[in-house]
């Protein structure tokens, strides 16, 4: 099995221009595969449809949290209230300025080891995968592949080759 | 050969304008503008152009290291190191935090009551540590507050880094130019205090009443906002009380070592070092690669290589010539040298970094020195009574020059690029508006205190 095998469909992306509050609201919207609950991350296209970023909802928080916070410990020195306001004024900042720029991708003919490999590495939720023109046709999220191991685990005849 | 007579031989020493001098200034120059334009990091560039200085045999190895006159000022440097070393121990306690947040607490909340508090503690904590790392500490805290008290963060950042500038200049480990100033011209931290003090005193107190003219009707905020820092613990900054109350201690022990180190005849670095040696044992860490890791190289390095490079211009007679032309221009008159260098100085050092400036004052100054009084040597051509205002005027005009505009000091380059992060960008002429005029006023009551006290009252 390769990484196209297990990957899932890109339902929506995010583009740069979108404000955090487009952000959240596709990412409220788009589902996974399971129809429940939204996404936790999307990726970033620009108008020719190129992977230029990431965004997920980590990335949200910490645009959320003041630039001055992370110099120093002032967490206890922070009010009722401050999330809310702090989130109101981001509101309107672009994807853009918020999304990680370096997104670390896979082969569509990737083995699995490499895309298990990679998402331990870097501490991933999800890793796009890409074709040869490096247009990205799927996600592969830590659960897609933590299912595979499953099916290893508990049903091994069915899914050989692995 | 002893420091008195090679300084002798290097004031008698004739020099011609032949390649090496011109390969010399060349060098030299063009590393000045580099490092002016920007365009390559500062440190860069000084360590190359010192670097090319050795290669091409301009100031041989021996002088840049050995050399007092020629070379790297070690005891600039290590005072630097040592002092950096003991901030990088304190800093994790949460001492600043602390301080900071006690001081908003003791302005009842109240803006403008608070922009005062933090200018003083800011001026007072840029006397004893290095401005940088003062400014650094502190507006993270000031943008913090600002936002609980929803208030512009601008005129804070601004009144810092200016009030950082005016305490820096205060003392001989307050600002770089004044370190600078000491070692070279054998000063100690006591005629800081005595010569400088009193008057940075004077400027912060008409900082203050400017800033109270200016922002006194506009900073206003709500009752309920001011509750938010009012609930604020201070307490709870303190991450590591065992090695906050160490720390304090060595601290203490360092400005005590400063106070004393004239009398003691410990050069100031030793005082530094010997406090950084302390803390690290204390400490107890394991680990001291990060604390020394946290020093910051790039500032050190960018001394290192100005002192090569300032030495081999001083060793063609660059320097000399330069200050022949100044000896011209004052005809010996040492209250026009004394209003020279403080204003130009001044002007200088808003426009470009006063760490090189002061780097090549000072062999200017003592070169100057030694024309006007060729039968004095060693410390007695150093601090020759004339000579005194004269060292007073450049490290009040280096130092305070640093207002004049947001690249003036690295103070004001941290305060502009933090508040860029917050959202808030400081513009060139925002900064100007605030600081130029601020600039002019201090170097102006300055200059009257100069004249008053060393050509007037004389005392």
């Amino acid at each position: 099995m390769k990484a196209k095998d297990i990957m899932e469909q890109v339902k929506d992306h995010l583009s740069p221009d979108d404000t955090i509050r487009d952000a959240v609201n596709k990412m409220r919207v788009v589902k996974r595969d399971d129809g429940i609950v939204g996404v936790k991350g999307m990726i970033v296209l620009d108008r020719e449809g190129n992977l230029v970023g990431m965004v997920s909802v980590k990335d949200i928080l910490k645009a959320i949290i003041p630039f001055y916070m992370t110099m120093t410990e002032l967490g206890e020195f922070t009010w009722e209230g401050m999330l809310s306001e702090m989130t109101k004024k981001v509101a309107d900042k672009k994807v853009e300025e918020i999304m990680v720029k370096d997104v670390i991708t896979v082969p569509e003919d990737a083995p699995l080891m490499e895309c298990a490999d990679f998402i331990v590495k870097h501490n991933l939720q999800r890793v796009p995968v890409v074709d040869r023109e490096k247009r990205v046709v799927g996600i592969i999220y830590v659960r897609d592949l933590y299912n595979a191991i499953v099916k290893v685990l508990l049903n091994d005849k069915e899914v050989e080759n692995i | 050969m002893t420091q008195v007579t090679q300084e002798a031989a290097a004031a008698s020493q004739p020099f011609v304008m032949d390649t090496v001098f011109w390969t010399a200034t060349t060098i030299f120059v063009l590393a000045y503008a580099v490092i002016v334009s920007e365009k390559v990091h500062k440190t860069v560039v000084a360590l190359f152009g010192a670097a090319l200085m050795l290669v091409l045999k301009i100031l041989e190895q021996y002088e840049a290291f050995h050399v007092e006159e020629l070379g790297v000022d070690w005891n600039v440097i290590f005072l630097l190191i040592g002092m950096m070393t003991i901030i990088n121990l304190m800093r994790p306690t949460g001492f600043f935090e602390y301080i900071a947040i006690k001081s908003a607490k003791a302005g009842k909340g109240d803006p403008m009551r608070i922009m005062t508090i933090f200018a003083l503690v800011t001026a007072v904590l840029s006397a004893l540590l290095d401005n940088v790392t003062t400014v650094l500490l502190l507006a993270p805290v000031t943008l913090l507050i600002a936002d609980a008290l929803e208030v512009d963060p601008v005129p804070f950042l601004i009144v810092e880094a200016l009030a950082s500038n005016i305490g820096g200049t205060a003392t001989l480990i307050g600002d770089p130019p004044n370190i600078m100033i000491a070692s070279k011209a054998k000063l100690d931290f006591m005629d800081f205090i005595y010569n400088l003090t009193p008057v940075v005193i004077v400027l912060m107190v008409v900082l203050l009443v400017v800033v109270k003219i200016v922002f006194g009707k506009k900073l206003k905020t709500r009752e309920e906002l001011k509750e938010r820092i009012m609930q604020m613990n201070e307490k709870e900054a303190i991450k590591d009380p065992l090695m906050l109350k160490k720390s304090l201690f060595v601290l203490g022990l360092v400005l005590v070592g400063f106070v004393f180190h004239g009398t003691l005849h410990l050069q100031p670095a030793t005082v530094a070092l010997f406090g950084a040696g302390l803390l690290l044992l204390l400490s107890g860490t394991h680990d001291p690669h990060h604390y020394l890791a946290e020093v910051e190289w790039p500032t050190i390095f960018f001394f290192i290589g100005l002192f090569i490079l300032v030495g081999g211009v001083v060793k063609v007679g660059l320097i000399k010539l330069m200050s022949m032309k100044m000896l011209d221009l004052t005809q010996g008159n040492l209250f026009a040298t004394s209003m020279i260098v403080m204003w130009f100085s001044a002007i200088a050092s808003a426009i470009v970094d006063n760490i090189p400036y002061v780097a090549t004052m000072n062999p200017l100054i003592i070169d100057m020195a030694k024309q006007m009084w060729p039968q004095e040597a060693g410390l007695a051509l150093l601090r020759h009574p004339d000579l005194m205002p004269v060292w007073w005027s450049l490290a009040l005009g280096a130092c305070l020059g640093g207002n004049g505009s947001p690249i003036g000091a690295s103070a004001n380059v941290i305060v502009v690029g933090m508040a860029e992060r917050a959202g808030k960008k400081i513009s060139f002429m925002r900064f100007v508006a605030y600081g130029f005029p601020i600039m002019l006023l201090t170097v102006f009551i300055s200059m009257i205190y100069v004249w008053l006290r060393y050509y007037v009252l004389k005392f």
